[in-house]
């Protein structure tokens, strides 16, 4: 294996070995994730976009890759960062971690100290970072010294859909579009993960996938009985544009997001977001309805939350995180709005929450 | 908060003496639950007849009751404490079983007493084959194919619906007991009839074979509010067919996709809930077809188990003690996790680790044919190991276990058959792969993976280990490979093997580079939070966390996996020793491999080690933690065994120097102590050739008693009675003889008393915490013996002679600490057997029963406050001694031989005994019948007495057979017997013995028309027409004694249950 280097923008310089495209830089935020299983799905999460994800647990690849677990049409991470890769034979049908990479374009380095790693992230917080092959350390220095913050980047344009989509065809692994759907929503992609609409579909729901530069007009015009927000990467304080949109929609339609979905509608709703010092990323967190008195445990990623005293009295806390009390849903019943930050569709992490589903589609004619 | 304040006082069920299957993870749960009650405000009150728990430490519950597991026991508590709940899931099977019992009884309704933990429907709805699989059925989920039988012919019936190979398992039975495979349409239906009568409903269930596949377990826990979380999954190394207490297990799960895992997350909570487990914690087992997605869920067990406690170790997560908390009231998310002191309980734990389980077998006690492991468990320990890869865990958990395995190593082809080991489940059979992987490379994996069952994952980390053992073979020891073989989890000992130099050599070379281990913390949540409580293992090429706690602590090593000869008793003293330490204001550091055990809670000390227990990986923790004191002598043989490296490299052992230890440990020094004190002990000689041995034995004269040096546990001793036995025992290659291993020739004293003598000294004084007296004579060792506090048969002048000359072994060795002599006497003249340096078995049961725990009165004379000024011994004499406080308590052996079908259950100078319980009472009587009954041993108060004693025997038999006669037995006795009592005016009927036809006594036995036999062995050449007798007794169930003295003590008991007046004693 090619010798490599994983540098932080703090200055440390960790040596490791490259995988996948070794001969290439990935630059962005490193995050970590504790989740022990589901590295497909966390690498192909369009959330991942323009970050780099460390997994805590330290044996990845052990079983290989399936394109039919991956939440969108290739990898979105920047990279993988990990102790040790698995490189040993597999089940029949499957690829190894290290030929995904190479497929998708995309860089992982092994032999770091994840654990060191991921307590420095723990106290310092979330930063840049960046992989490079030995050759190319003082090349990727410079870059990293330059490279925006997070908060400054576009990452959605990426991710998302750049025209409208009716019934996505989800491929192998997923549901089909329903013959005869029960509703109707507009889904505004913002780096949506498959699984989303796949619960939808499940519950016989017709789809149509918006791009992140929706208007508010054409939501109402169309035959859409709920907006919903997806997931997706980045600052929710840069999008603007499309809390106004959303804001315009408020009371006259339902409104449900998850994750980015929910920290818009936070904005719209005349709330604020913030920075987390290192975010929840894992499949363990655990959250309570505040209504039923019962915990989950769920899938999360992000790294912004809402500030529950932003917001009007009128909007209720649905969800809290059982560890550390932040927010993790919220709910207006009168204008309609449920959203959740937490990942109700998994993949990966526990399905306890799929029923989240079914409280969205409730909003609709109530 | 949500406590029930609806009960007040909750009794706490434990599970009982050490068997297969049911260990001291009992022991650790138990504990956990009693304190989390106790935190509560709750009145706890607890009944386990094992006194060598920590749980029954005084102080511990409220009540503690060291009385059998019986309804007529527990009765009695009812009416004298009256707890109004019983905690029904912290004793194993034998808690639920009992639990079951006094509900069928209406006990429970009797005397208001509800049930916590697990209700008795949901018990029942687990436990009940049937019941179970129409709930799998009803949540879609799939079962192996099977059928509940109840008999021979509906068993002939299910046959033609289920393919062999079927499994046979007996309903409500602990660890899968009387469970078996059936290959062949002739052993089906014997088997099927043992499995009836293993079955206490006299039920069993026959199933597919899912032999092969992919087994798993999760770990789950459920409160009233249906929250629910995954505690710890864990994957089996070894495929279907081995019990998972027999295989090596892997946490987390490694080889299932994030789809497969939840699916089976899923399955396991909704079995939960099917089942109304709804506040505690279950284990539910699932089987996985390789490469398919065909998942069947095999069982559940709903209650805390063997794997609780190693996923509770494995994870950091306590489950018994969150369990507690959920049974009386208390939600998931209400209970904070410890460990962090941040995260909720309803989190799940993120490990970023790997944990692997080894288990401990006794090849050597209990020989298992090639292809013996199977459905029924046999292992009797396991050793935990935490790594950062899968090469690592395995090679720390190997040599953890304890089998002189440096990790991950290539079998000898000359003494092993590695084809038969590979297709069979063998013990050895993970090393059998490994030396075929080492000798051909990659290209065998998919082979071995189809023969073994063993997943292509593992096997390829074992591919990848047999890269760098040529590596490391073939290039030279430079920096970077030195620290790659040290990430790979391996020894010094082992890299100097591979690269050609001592392990010596090697130590230095990482001293030299400052290549030491780094510390990781266990924070159940991946460095996600700052960990409070340190739970801790070694790793290498790592960054090192955490500061060390210096020379005010004291590391404790402790006794690493069960075996026979050392387990719970030194767990247990390991645990005490770190309370009163820390009682007296020093921090400790707990070391050990054993994930059952109460000493490795997260809160029993400052801070612990998962570590196997060597001297290389012991030094890296005090040169870590910059602590030198070290507790050798509470923790058995191991830790002992690596005194003189801890002390070279600069150790400060606690307690008794390391010169006193091999005074007592080498045969020749300790001849040479006796001497020069004037004492006496056995002739004996030391002889290291064959021609040796007999020439030394004929000196001495027989029969003599042969045994190697640095044992425990009696490996390997042999009493020969004849030249003929001594060339019988030599030639079975039971020994190698050369000068560095000589064997010892001792003088056996045959029908001698002996004695077990457990003593504190602090060089000046000793405190005698009792003397035991052996009820069976010489020649049966002496933790398989019955045994009397105090001595019942002795003379003053024996028993003063004993502390005379115990004051001046400790005074001559300068014992500081815990010292254990063995006595026997022969016609009036005292020998010394043994003398070790060390806590013994027997420590926590002489403590109990004394009511003065002598750990602490140790760990006080290490802090230099003298015997005399803790006010133990009479400063004129410095001596003193326990009495027992109920007047009289007896220690009997439980074996776990009915898990050996083939095995003669006869005792000897081998120990053999799993497990042990107490008996106490105001009599002798009272003592023994409660120390039989909490064996399992069930003395009659009537029926028919079988007697037959050989010549010696034949006087005083009189006296106990006319005592049965008149308390109303009948009495069979063979021809001699008969005539010899007949003589005495006792007149019984005669039997015939094996070989003089039939019926005969066996006969009788087989069909239980005998309630209770006494069978004194007719002298070596004897013995062996016996063994059907013995083995049949056994087998049957039917109580027997192989001495007089046995005999005489179940008089009295017969007389004390004749009363049907149960007591109950409080300690």
């Amino acid at each position: 294996m090619r010798q490599g280097y994983l540098i932080l923008s703090s200055g440390e310089v960790l040596k490791g070995r490259l995988f996948g495209c070794d001969g290439q830089l990935a630059v962005g935020e490193l995050v970590f994730n504790t989740s022990m299983s589901g590295y497909c799905e966390i690498m192909t999460d369009p959330s991942y976009n323009g970050q780099l994800v460390l997994f805590t647990y330290p044996l990845i690849g052990n079983y290989g890759w399936d394109d039919r677990w991956a939440e969108s049409r290739g990898i979105v991470a920047g990279a993988a960062v990990v102790h040790k890769l698995y490189t040993g034979p597999l089940p029949p049908g499957r690829k190894s971690l290290d030929e995904a990479l190479r497929e998708h374009g995309r860089v992982g380095i092994e032999g770091i100290d994840t654990r060191a790693l991921t307590l420095k992230l723990r106290e310092d917080g979330a930063q840049n970072c960046i992989i490079c092959p030995e050759e190319r350390l003082e090349e990727a220095r410079a870059i990293l010294s330059t490279f925006p913050s997070i908060t400054e980047r576009d990452l959605i344009s990426q991710v998302a859909v750049r025209e409208a989509v009716h019934r996505p065809d989800l491929g192998d692994g997923f549901s089909a579009a329903p013959e005869n759907p029960s509703h109707r929503i507009a889904v505004v992609d913002f780096g949506i993960k498959s699984s989303i609409i796949d619960n939808f579909y499940r519950l016989g729901v017709d789809v149509t996938l918006l791009p992140p530069t929706f208007s508010a007009q054409e939501i109402l015009d169309g035959d859409y009985e709920m907006l919903f927000l997806s997931n997706g990467p980045g600052d929710p304080a840069l999008l603007g544009a499309q809390v106004e949109q959303v804001k315009a929609c408020l009371g006259k339609i339902p409104v449900c997001g998850i994750c980015l979905g929910h920290q818009i509608i936070t904005w719209a709703l005349g709330g604020r977001t913030v920075k987390m010092t290192y975010g929840h990323h894992g499949g363990n967190q655990p959250v309570r309805d505040l209504d039923s008195g019962r915990s989950f445990v769920t899938a999360q990623n992000h790294n912004y939350m809402s500030d529950m005293s932003s917001l009007p009295e009128s909007v209720h806390l649905w969800f809290v995180n059982a560890n550390d009390g932040t927010v993790e849903g919220l709910y207006d019943s009168t204008l309609h709005v449920r959203s959740v930050q937490f990942h109700p569709e998994a993949a990966p992490g526990p399905q306890d929450a799929l029923w989240i589903f079914k409280s969205f589609l409730e909003e609709i004619g109530k | 908060m949500s406590r029930r304040n609806d009960i007040r006082h909750i009794l706490v069920i434990g599970s009982g003496p050490i068997v297969i299957g049911q260990a001291c993870e009992f022991d650790y749960s138990g504990n956990q639950a009693v304190k989390a009650l106790k935190e509560e405000g709750y009145e706890v009150s607890l009944i386990n007849p094992n006194p060598a728990t920590v749980m029954t430490t005084p102080g511990i519950a409220d009540h503690i009751f060291l009385e059998p597991l019986k309804p007529e026991y527990v009765e009695k508590i009812f009416q004298q404490v009256g707890p109004d709940a019983i905690l029904s899931t912290m004793g194993g099977q034998t808690g639920l079983n009992l639990t079951m019992e006094l509900e069928r009884l209406g006990l429970l309704a009797k005397y208001n007493v509800k049930v916590i933990g697990a209700s008795t429907e949901s018990i029942e709805k687990a436990e009940d084959r049937g019941k179970f699989k129409d709930i799998i059925t009803s949540l879609g989920l799939e079962s192996a194919k099977s059928r509940i039988v109840h008999s021979l012919a509906e068993a002939e019936e299910a046959r033609s619906y289920i393919d062999l190979p079927v499994i046979i398992r007996p309903s409500f039975t602990l660890g899968g007991m009387g469970g078996s495979i059936a290959n062949t349409s002739e052993e089906f239906l014997p088997l099927v009839e043992k499995a009836l009568e293993m079955s206490p409903t006299h039920e069993a269930l026959l199933e597919e074979s899912l032999i092969g596949w992919k087994e798993f377990e999760m770990e789950v826990m459920r409160d009233r509010n249906d929250n629910a979380i995954i505690v710890c999954s864990i994957e089996n190394v070894d495929p279907m067919g081995v019990h998972t207490g027999d295989s090596i297990t892997v946490a987390p799960i490694q080889t299932l996709s994030d789809r497969q895992y939840q699916r089976m997350r899923n399955a396991s909570i909704d079995i939960l809930r099917a089942v109304g487990v709804d506040c505690g914690g279950s284990n539910v087992q699932f089987a996985m077809a390789p490469d398919s997605d065909r998942m069947v869920v095999i069982e559940m067990n709903p209650r805390v188990s063997r794997s609780s406690a190693l996923a509770s170790k494995a994870t950091g997560f306590p489950i018994a003690r969150i369990s507690a908390k959920l049974a009386v009231g208390y939600t998931l998310d209400e209970v904070m996790n410890e460990i962090t002191g941040q995260s909720a309980s309803c989190f799940e734990p993120a490990l970023d680790y790997v944990a692997v389980k080894v288990p401990r077998f006794e090849l050597e006690k209990f020989p298992l044919p090639s292809s013996a492991l199977g459905t029924q468990m046999r292992s009797v320990g396991e050793a935990l190991a935490l790594g950062r890869t899968m090469a690592e865990g395995l090679n720390k958990a190997i040599r953890a276990s304890e089998r002189k395995l440096e990790g991950l190593v290539e079998l000898d082809r000359k003494e092993n058959d590695i084809d038969t080991l590979l297709h069979s489940a063998h013990p050895l059979r993970l090393l059998a792969a490994y030396t075929v992987i080492r000798e051909e490379g990659s290209s065998c994996l998919s082979r071995i993976s189809e023969i073994t069952g063993f997943d292509r994952f593992f096997l390829n980390a074992l591919y990848e280990q047999s890269l760098l053992d040529h590596r490391l073979e073939t290039e030279d020891l430079d920096l970077s490979l030195l620290c790659e073989a040290k990430e790979y989890g391996m020894s010094d000992r082992r890299i100097a093997q591979l690269a050609g130099m001592t392990a010596g050599e090697v130590t230095a070379l990482r001293e030299k580079h400052d290549v030491h281990p780094a510390v990781h913390f266990v924070d159940t949540c991946a460095g996600e939070f700052r960990a409070l409580t340190p739970y801790c293992y070694t790793c290498y090429g790592e960054a090192d966390e955490g500061e060390g706690l210096g020379d005010n602590a004291v590391i404790i090593v402790a006794s690493g996996p069960n075996r026979i000869g050392q387990g719970l008793e030194f767990d247990t003293c390991c645990t005490l020793a770190s309370l009163a330490l820390r009682s007296h204001g020093r921090k400790t550091v707990m070391i050990n491999s054993n994930p059952e055990t109460v000493s490795t809670d997260f809160n029993t000390s400052d801070r612990l080690y998962i570590s196997p227990l060597t001297a290389e990986e012991v030094i890296g923790i005090m040169r870590k933690e910059k602590c030198r004191n070290v507790v050798l002598q509470l923790g058995g043989q191991t830790p002992l065994n690596m005194a003189r490296q801890l002390e070279d490299w600069g150790a400060n052992i606690m307690g008794t120097s390391l010169e006193g230890i091999d005074e007592t440990e080498d045969r020749g020094l300790f001849s040479a102590l006796v001497r020069r004190l004037g004492l006496r002990q056995p002739e004996n000689r030391m002889a290291s050739t064959e021609a040796e041995v007999f020439e030394k034995a004929r000196e001495i004269g027989f029969p003599v008693l042969l045994r190697p040096s640095f044992v425990l546990g009696g490996r390997s001793m042999f009493i020969a009675y004849d030249e003929d036995g001594l060339r019988e025992f030599l030639e079975n290659g039971n020994v190698t003889l050369s000068k560095d291993s000589p064997v010892l020739v001792d003088q056996f004293l045959e029908d001698a008393f002996e004695y077990d003598l457990d003593a504190v000294c602090d060089g000046e004084s000793v405190y005698i915490g009792g003397i035991l007296q052996h009820i069976e004579a010489a020649g049966i060792h002496s933790g398989d013996s019955a045994a009397v506090f105090p001595p019942y048969k002795s003379k003053p002048e024996i028993l003063d002679q004993m502390r005379q000359w115990t004051l001046k072994i400790a005074r001559e060795l300068n014992v500081r600490g815990m010292m254990n002599i063995q006595f026997a006497e022969k016609d009036g003249r005292l020998y010394i057997i043994e003398v070790n340096p060390r806590a013994s078995r027997t420590v926590p049961f002489i403590s109990k029963a004394s009511g003065v725990n002598l750990i602490d009165k140790a760990v006080r004379v290490w802090l230099g406050e003298s015997l005399i000024q803790q006010g133990l011994v009479n400063p004129e004499t410095h001596i003193g001694e326990g009495r027992c406080h109920t007047g009289w308590a007896i220690k009997e052996a439980v074996f776990s031989f009915d898990r050996f079908v083939n095995v003669d259950p006869q005792l000897g100078p081998e120990m053999r005994s799993t497990g042990e319980v107490v008996g106490m009472g105001r009599t002798f009587g009272e003592a023994y019948a409660k120390s039989q009954a909490a064996s399992g041993n069930i003395l009659p108060t009537r029926g028919r007495v079988i007697i037959s004693v050989n010549k010696k025997d034949r006087k005083t038999i009189v006296p106990i057979a006319r005592a049965l006669q008149e308390l109303g037995f009948s009495i069979l006795a063979t021809r001699g017997t008969a005539r010899d009592l007949f003589d005495e005016g006792i007149i019984s009927d005669v039997v015939l013995k094996v070989h003089d036809g039939r019926p005969n006594i066996v006969d009788l036995i087989r069909n239980h028309r005998v309630d209770l036999i006494i069978n004194t062995p007719m002298g070596f050449h004897a013995t062996k027409s016996d063994d059907d007798i013995r083995t049949e007794a056994v087998r049957s169930k039917i109580p027997y004694t192989t001495t007089t003295s046995a005999a005489a003590a179940a008089v009295d008991a017969i007389r004390y249950l004749q009363q049907k007046e149960y007591v109950v004693r409080e300690i």
